[in-house]
C-alpha cells in the first residue's frame, strides 16, 4: 500500500466513530469523520475520500439523501450502516446505489472484509486484478472462465446452463459483494421481469448441485436472507 | 385565546365519542343492508302463500335483533328498526305502498323495535367489548412474562460487563495480563449474547404488532445454509453439519424468522448441549410439511425442564440454575415456539437415545391461503 486510503466515517454516535476510527487507523486508513449529513456533504466534496461508511440514522438527514446526493455526480464506494435490521432497508440502499451494507451489531472482521472487496472494485472493473489480466476468477477450486463462457469444478465442467453461468458469472464480477434478488432477477430476464424470487432460487439450486460438495452448506455461493446472493472473495 | 380553544377541544371529544357509539364500517353497512333485504323477500315470498301481514312485523322484528347483533355499534340497529317500521308501513300493510303512520299501532311497534334493537346493540357491544378487555390482559400478562425474561437475560450480562470494564479501569495494571484478556473475552461474549437478545426481541416485534405474517415462498437449503454460516461465524470451534434433501423444497416462511429460530436452536444446544462439539440440521419432507431438525450431542435436557421448556421462563425461581453461567434460553426458545406456532407449525424437543438434544419443528407447505382466508374477515 504506498498510498493511504482515505475513509469518510459519517456516524453520529460517538462510541462506534471511535472503535472504527481505532481499528481503521491501526489498519492503515487514513481515517476522516462525520458527525452529520451536512458534515458529510462537505467532506466528501472536499476530500473526496475513496470509501465511505455510512450510517443510515442521522441526526439531521437520512442517510438515504446523503446517498443519493453522492450518487449524483460519484462512483465513491459508499457502505451503508444500519441500526435497522429490516432487510427491506438494505435492500432499498443496495438498490440506491450502495455497494455494501452491514447491519449493527457487526464484528471488525466483517467491516475490514467489506472494506477491502469494496475498494478493490473501483480500482479494477472487475473484483481482482487477476480476473482483469486473465479473465479467470478463481477461488478454491471454483473457475470461471470468462472467455470461453464456462465454469469448472476442480478442472471439469461444471455443465451449466447459459443462465446459470450468467448468474455465477454476474456474482464473480462482484465477488464478495452482496447481490440483490431484484438486481439479479433485472440482470438476467430483463427489467420487465416480475420480481418473482422462485425461479431465481431454482437456478441457484440448480447451479449448487452442480458445483457446490454439499449444496446445503455452500462454500463459494452465500445466500444473504432476504438480501441476495454473494459470492466468495478470488484467491 | 383560550376561550376560542376550548369549543374545539371539545369539539373533538364528542366526534370521538359519536364515533364510538355509532362507528360506521362498510362490512356492517352491508351486512344490514343484506339482513333487511331478506327480510323484505322473505315477506314477498310469505305473502305470496298466505295473504294476511300478521307476520311481517315479527320478520322485521327478527332482522332488527340479527342487524343489532351482527354489528357494532347501535347505528345499524336503529337504522334497522326504522327502516324496518318503514318497511312495514310502507310495502306490507293495507295500504299498500303507502306511508300511514295514523293506523292504531305503529307507534307502539316503533317503539318496540327501537327499544329491541337498543337492548341487543347494547348487550352484543357490552359482549364483544368483555372479550376484547380479555384478550387484553392475556396479551398484557404475555407481555409482561416476556418483559420479565427479558429484564434478566439484560440486566446479568450488563452487569458483567459493567463489573469487567471497571475493574479493568480502576485496576487493571496490577492484574496479570491473563486476567485482564480474561475479563475482555467476558465482556465480548456477554455482549454478543445481548445482540443475541435484541435479535430475539426484534424477531418478536415483527410477529406481534399488526403486521401479519410476510410469507414467501424460500428455498429451505439456502435458509439452513445461512443459519449454520452465522451460528459459525459466533462458534468457530462447532461443528455444523447440514443436511437438505437432494430435491429442492420451497417452503412458504418468513426467512428471517425462521433462520433466526434456527440460530436460536443451534445456540440452546451450544450454550447448554454442556458437551456440545456437534450439531447437525436436518431438512427432510413429510407429507404436507417441511420437518426441521436441530440435533446435537451434547448433555441433553434434563428431564425436570422438558415439559416447560418453551415457556417464557424455564428456570423458576428457588431452583439451583446451575451457577457456571448457564444463563436460561428463556426467551430464545418461547421466541422459536411464537414464530413457528404464528407460521402454522408444531414445535417439540426429545432427548435423543444416542445421548443430545433433539429440536424438531415443522412448517405446513401449503393449506396457510386456508388460514389467510378465515382470518381476513375478522380484520
Amino acid at each position: 500500500m504506498t498510498t493511504k486510503e482515505k475513509i469518510l466515517i459519517v456516524e453520529d454516535e460517538q462510541t462506534i466513530r471511535n472503535f472504527m476510527q481505532a481499528i481503521l487507523s491501526a489498519k492503515g486508513y487514513d481515517v476522516l469523520l462525520a458527525r452529520s449529513g451536512a458534515m458529510a456533504d462537505t467532506m466528501i466534496a472536499s476530500h473526496c475520500p475513496d470509501l465511505i461508511i455510512l450510517d443510515l440514522g442521522l441526526p439531521d438527514t437520512d442517510g438515504m439523501n446523503v446517498l443519493s446526493r453522492v450518487r449524483e455526480w460519484s462512483k465513491i464506494p459508499v457502505i451503508v450502516v444500519s441500526a435497522r435490521s429490516h432487510e427491506r432497508d438494505k435492500v432499498v440502499a443496495l438498490d440506491a446505489g450502495a455497494d455494501d451494507y452491514l447491519t449493527k451489531p457487526f464484528g471488525t472482521e466483517e467491516l475490514l472484509a467489506r472494506i477491502r472487496a469494496a475498494i478493490r472494485h473501483t480500482r479494477t472493473p472487475a473484483s481482482s486484478d487477476a480476473l482483469a489480466n486473465t479473465g479467470l476468477f478463481r477461488a478454491g477450486e471454483l473457475t470461471i472462465d470468462y472467455g470461453k463462457r464456462r465454469v469448472f469444478i476442480a478442472g471439469r465442467d461444471a455443465g451449466l446452463t447459459q443462465n446459470e453461468y450468467k448468474l455465477v458469472a454476474l456474482l464473480g464480477l462482484h465477488a464478495g459483494k452482496v447481490l440483490t434478488y431484484d438486481y439479479l432477477i433485472r440482470e438476467l430476464w430483463g427489467p420487465s421481469a416480475r420480481s418473482d424470487n422462485q425461479i431465481l432460487r431454482v437456478n441457484m439450486a440448480n447451479i449448487r448441485r452442480k458445483i457446490e460438495k454439499n449444496p446445503a452448506q455452500p462454500v463459494y455461493i452465500f445466500t444473504e436472507v432476504g438480501v441476495g446472493y454473494r459470492m466468495i472473495e478470488g484467491d | 385565546m383560550k376561550r376560542n380553544f376550548e369549543p374545539g377541544r371539545r369539539g373533538v371529544p364528542v366526534k370521538k365519542r359519536l364515533q364510538q357509539v355509532f362507528p360506521f364500517c362498510w362490512r356492517d353497512f352491508l351486512v344490514c343492508a343484506g339482513i333487511l333485504a331478506c327480510a323484505m323477500l322473505l315477506c314477498h315470498l310469505l305473502r305470496m302463500i298466505d295473504e294476511s301481514d300478521v307476520f311481517v312485523a315479527l320478520i322485521f322484528e327478527l332482522a332488527v335483533v340479527l342487524v343489532s347483533r351482527f354489528t357494532d355499534g347501535y347505528l345499524f340497529g336503529l337504522l334497522a328498526s326504522v327502516l324496518g317500521v318503514v318497511g312495514v308501513n310502507y310495502i306490507f300493510t293495507y295500504p299498500y305502498y303507502e306511508l300511514d303512520f295514523t293506523i292504531s299501532g305503529y307507534p307502539l311497534t316503533f317503539l318496540v323495535m327501537l327499544a329491541v334493537s337498543v337492548s341487543v346493540s347494547t348487550l352484543t357491544t357490552q359482549i364483544k367489548r368483555q372479550e376484547q378487555l380479555r384478550a387484553e390482559a392475556e396479551k398484557e400478562k404475555a407481555r409482561s412474562n416476556l418483559l420479565r425474561a427479558v429484564s434478566h437475560d439484560i440486566r446479568t450480562p450488563l452487569t458483567s460487563i459493567a463489573g469487567c470494564i471497571t475493574t479493568l479501569i480502576d485496576s487493571g495494571d496490577s492484574l496479570p495480563d491473563q486476567t485482564r484478556a480474561e475479563l475482555l473475552t467476558n465482556v465480548r461474549a456477554e455482549a454478543d449474547w445481548l445482540i443475541g437478545v435484541v435479535e430475539n426481541l426484534l424477531s418478536v416485534t415483527r410477529i406481534s404488532g399488526d403486521s401479519r405474517l410476510r410469507k414467501e415462498l424460500e428455498a429451505g437449503e439456502e435458509v439452513l445454509s445461512a443459519a449454520a454460516m452465522k451460528l459459525q461465524k459466533v462458534y468457530p470451534q462447532l461443528q455444523v453439519t447440514v443436511c437438505a434433501p437432494q430435491e429442492l423444497l420451497m417452503i412458504p416462511m418468513d426467512a428471517i424468522l425462521i433462520q433466526q429460530v434456527l440460530i436460536n436452536l443451534m445456540e440452546n444446544a451450544a450454550r447448554h448441549g454442556g458437551t456440545t462439539t456437534r450439531v447437525e440440521l436436518s431438512l427432510r419432507l413429510e407429507e404436507r410439511f417441511a420437518v426441521f431438525e436441530v440435533a446435537d450431542d451434547g448433555q441433553g435436557i434434563p428431564r425436570e425442564l422438558l415439559p416447560r421448556l418453551f415457556t417464557s421462563d424455564p428456570h423458576p425461581h428457588g431452583q439451583s440454575g446451575e451457577a457456571d453461567g448457564k444463563r436460561n434460553m428463556g426467551i430464545g426458545l418461547s421466541v422459536c415456539m411464537t414464530i413457528v406456532q404464528a407460521h402454522g407449525g408444531t414445535m417439540q424437543a426429545e432427548n435423543r437415545a444416542q445421548g443430545g438434544a433433539l429440536f424438531r419443528f415443522t412448517l405446513p407447505l401449503e393449506g396457510n391461503r386456508h388460514d389467510d382466508e378465515r382470518k381476513n374477515p375478522d380484520r
